[in-house]
């Protein structure tokens, strides 16, 4: 289980995490959407999980071990992998080779000054297996940066995927992607991850998608927990749909 | 840029893990002869030089090394003289204090104070990037050049001679030979270690680590988030890249006989050093040696011709960068420029007119912008 604890952090003036205690992970393979308006302090509060930003109070808790001062690449072998809202990929290598490289990472050959990057047959067969699972086949010897737009979120949750994450936190997968391609991602995603059991948590704007894939929803609002719930929550809670889409039952 | 080096090749030769097409083959053979044929050469033309070619083959090794962090997790040293330096000045101080006579000992010794050197300054330089790195490697390299400079026991700016033994010399194979036969014996130890060099550094390439540093060059905070510990990772690439520079510091020291503060660890050094790597291409493998061997004949040529020499690389420099960013070998290889250009022209020998339009325009595109720039300048009007 993946916990924060009395989380908090602050930028100046700013408290974009304001005392947030959560846990993830329960039941394990949980699908969580985390929502909430613009400035909320989704994408901080991922941050602050993942290592990215430590806080100025509070504490990470994984599997009952204190985790709030482990190094970044720590906490990716412990099993936490994220992906970015902006697609952060090793622009300059083909889509093989970017999962090439996540998979030598995750099973700890990268070290090897010697041997052949493409020869280590076990991680050859997890890329194509990967390849497979994200139907980025015939993407396969594409350079990342020539990607189009869906593939390129696909290939940054297939590298998340790689590293064969206990808990999987997800920055927006679907920003930027047309609606058509949306569900073809956010699908993919549900898929995989329930197959193998991965807890993800989700950044998610699309409540149609949040309503139909969530098992579990976290709606947070200026750096507080507003509320948690199953996706229905968003049907029931006035306060959060106005919030979220500024609207109320009174329009 | 993306490094677009023939993913869909067929290599037709493979011998320990080297990977090569027919193209590649018939050069590295050509390459190789070469190197083994230089002595020859230079006794049939005065303007060719063993002691020069040799001076450019170890600057090059240098930048080969270089080019490991250059390349692949794209930081740029300007002190890499400072390996150089070290193996160099390792090498002259166990000849004259330890009284080491045999050249392998001497190498030993370059390689493991290059070593503990590229240890400690990329633990102190490697806590920042960019900018800030490439400084803190310039003040490392200028610091370690004011003790070779102040220490009496370095020899000062004197520098120091390495002439160990009632020979005089170092000895190869436990034997002392004549100045003449030394010089080329030493050359072809040079090209040996070259070639190992060039081998391991190729593995290294084509290795999982070379994926890690990539990665690391290409989005460093992704590479964090696929679980790499960044920082060990770039410094062990700067170990690696500075043991290069030790051997190569140390074969010069055994070459020369004498070592100098101005030759081996003036900052002006490790601006060769990178300016070979990008003369020669440093998205390949080769291109840095073959840099250090131009760079230092059009040095040593200039001299000759002008005292203005510094003139001649600074051109050199301008057209590179404008003309050819990808380097001499870059610039030569099947898809680069110069090929594309060839083909272009054979198939329609009337492009060399567009060419010479375009040029033309660029020139007076770059001229108006220049004077406008003046002119602001000057009188701060456009």
């Amino acid at each position: 289980m993946l916990e924060a604890r009395n989380l908090r952090k602050s930028f100046g003036e700013l408290v974009a995490t304001d005392d947030i205690t959560l846990e993830f992970g329960k039941d394990e393979g949980e699908l969580v959407f985390i929502v909430g308006p613009n400035g909320a302090g989704k994408t901080t509060f991922i941050n602050l999980l993942t290592g990215f930003l430590s806080p100025d109070e509070g504490s990470i808790v994984l599997d009952g071990d204190d985790i709030t001062g482990m190094s970044a690449n720590g906490r990716v072998d412990a099993g936490i992998a994220r992906s970015f809202q902006v697609v952060k990929v090793f622009e300059e290598m083909t889509v093989r080779e970017n999962l090439r490289t996540v998979v030598l990472t995750e099973q700890g050959k990268t070290w090897s000054l010697f041997s052949m990057a493409d020869g280590h047959a076990e991680v050859e067969t997890k890329v194509d297996e990967l390849l497979a699972k994200f139907r980025l086949e015939d993407a396969a010897d594409t350079l990342a940066e020539e990607l189009p737009h869906g593939d390129r979120k696909l290939l940054d949750v297939a590298m998340s995927f790689g590293l064969d994450p206990d808990y999987l936190l997800l920055d927006e997968p679907t920003s930027g992607v047309s609606t058509r391609e949306k569900e073809y991602v956010i699908e993919t995603i549900v898929e995989v991850g329930r197959a193998e059991g991965v807890t993800t948590v989700t950044i998610e704007h699309d409540m149609d998608i949040v309503t139909e894939y969530a098992d579990r929803v976290v709606a947070l609002h200026q750096g507080t927990v507003h509320g948690v719930g199953p996706p229905t929550m968003l049907e029931t809670d006035d306060e959060l749909r106005r919030l979220l889409l500024g609207v109320g039952d009174d329009e | 840029m993306p490094e677009r080096v023939d993913r869909d090749r067929t290599p037709a030769y493979r011998f320990l893990g080297v990977e090569v097409t027919r193209r590649e083959a018939a050069f590295l053979v050509l390459g190789v002869v070469v190197l083994f044929i230089v002595p020859d050469l230079t006794t049939v033309s005065d303007s060719l030089q063993l002691s020069v070619i040799h001076q450019g083959l170890l600057f090059g090794f240098a930048a080969v090394g270089l080019n490991l962090l250059l390349r692949h997790t794209k930081l740029t040293s300007f002190g890499h003289a400072a390996f150089f330096g070290t193996g160099a000045y390792a090498t002259a101080v166990l000849a004259r204090y330890a009284g080491v006579q045999s050249v392998g000992l001497l190498l030993l010794g370059a390689i493991a104070a290059a070593t503990v050197m590229a240890a400690i300054i990329g633990a102190l330089s490697l806590r920042h990037t960019g900018l800030y790195f490439a400084l803190l490697t310039l003040a490392f390299g200028q610091l370690l050049y004011a003790i070779a400079l102040g220490q009496s026991a370095l020899g000062g700016s004197d520098g120091l001679p390495i002439r160990p033994g009632p020979a005089n010399q170092p000895l190869l194979f436990g034997t002392a030979f004549s100045p003449d036969v030394y010089q080329v014996l030493t050359y072809y130890l040079t090209v040996v270690v070259i070639l190992i060099g060039l081998f391991v550094m190729y593995r290294i390439t084509q290795s999982p680590f070379r994926n890690a540093l990539d990665a690391i060059g290409q989005e460093r905070t992704r590479a964090r988030f696929i679980g790499l510990p960044v920082r060990r990772y770039v410094w062990a690439a700067f170990v690696v890249s500075g043991i290069y520079g030790g051997v190569a510091g140390g074969l010069y020291a055994v070459v020369r006989q004498y070592v100098r503060p101005e030759g081996t660890l003036f900052f002006l050094r490790s601006g060769d050093i990178l300016f070979m790597a990008i003369l020669g291409g440093f998205r390949t493998l080769v291109g840095p040696l073959i840099g250090g061997v131009v760079l230092v004949f059009l040095q040593d040529v200039g001299q000759d011709v002008t005292q203005y020499y510094d003139f001649l690389t600074g051109v050199v420099l301008l057209i590179l960068v404008y003309g050819f960013p990808r380097g001499i070998v870059g610039s030569l290889r099947s898809g680069g420029i110069v090929n594309t250009r060839l083909n272009e022209l054979r198939r329609e020998p009337s492009v060399l007119s567009t060419w010479g339009r375009t040029a033309v325009q660029s020139i007076e595109r770059k001229v108006t912008e220049a004077l406008t720039s003046l002119r602001i300048i000057l009188f701060g009007v456009d």
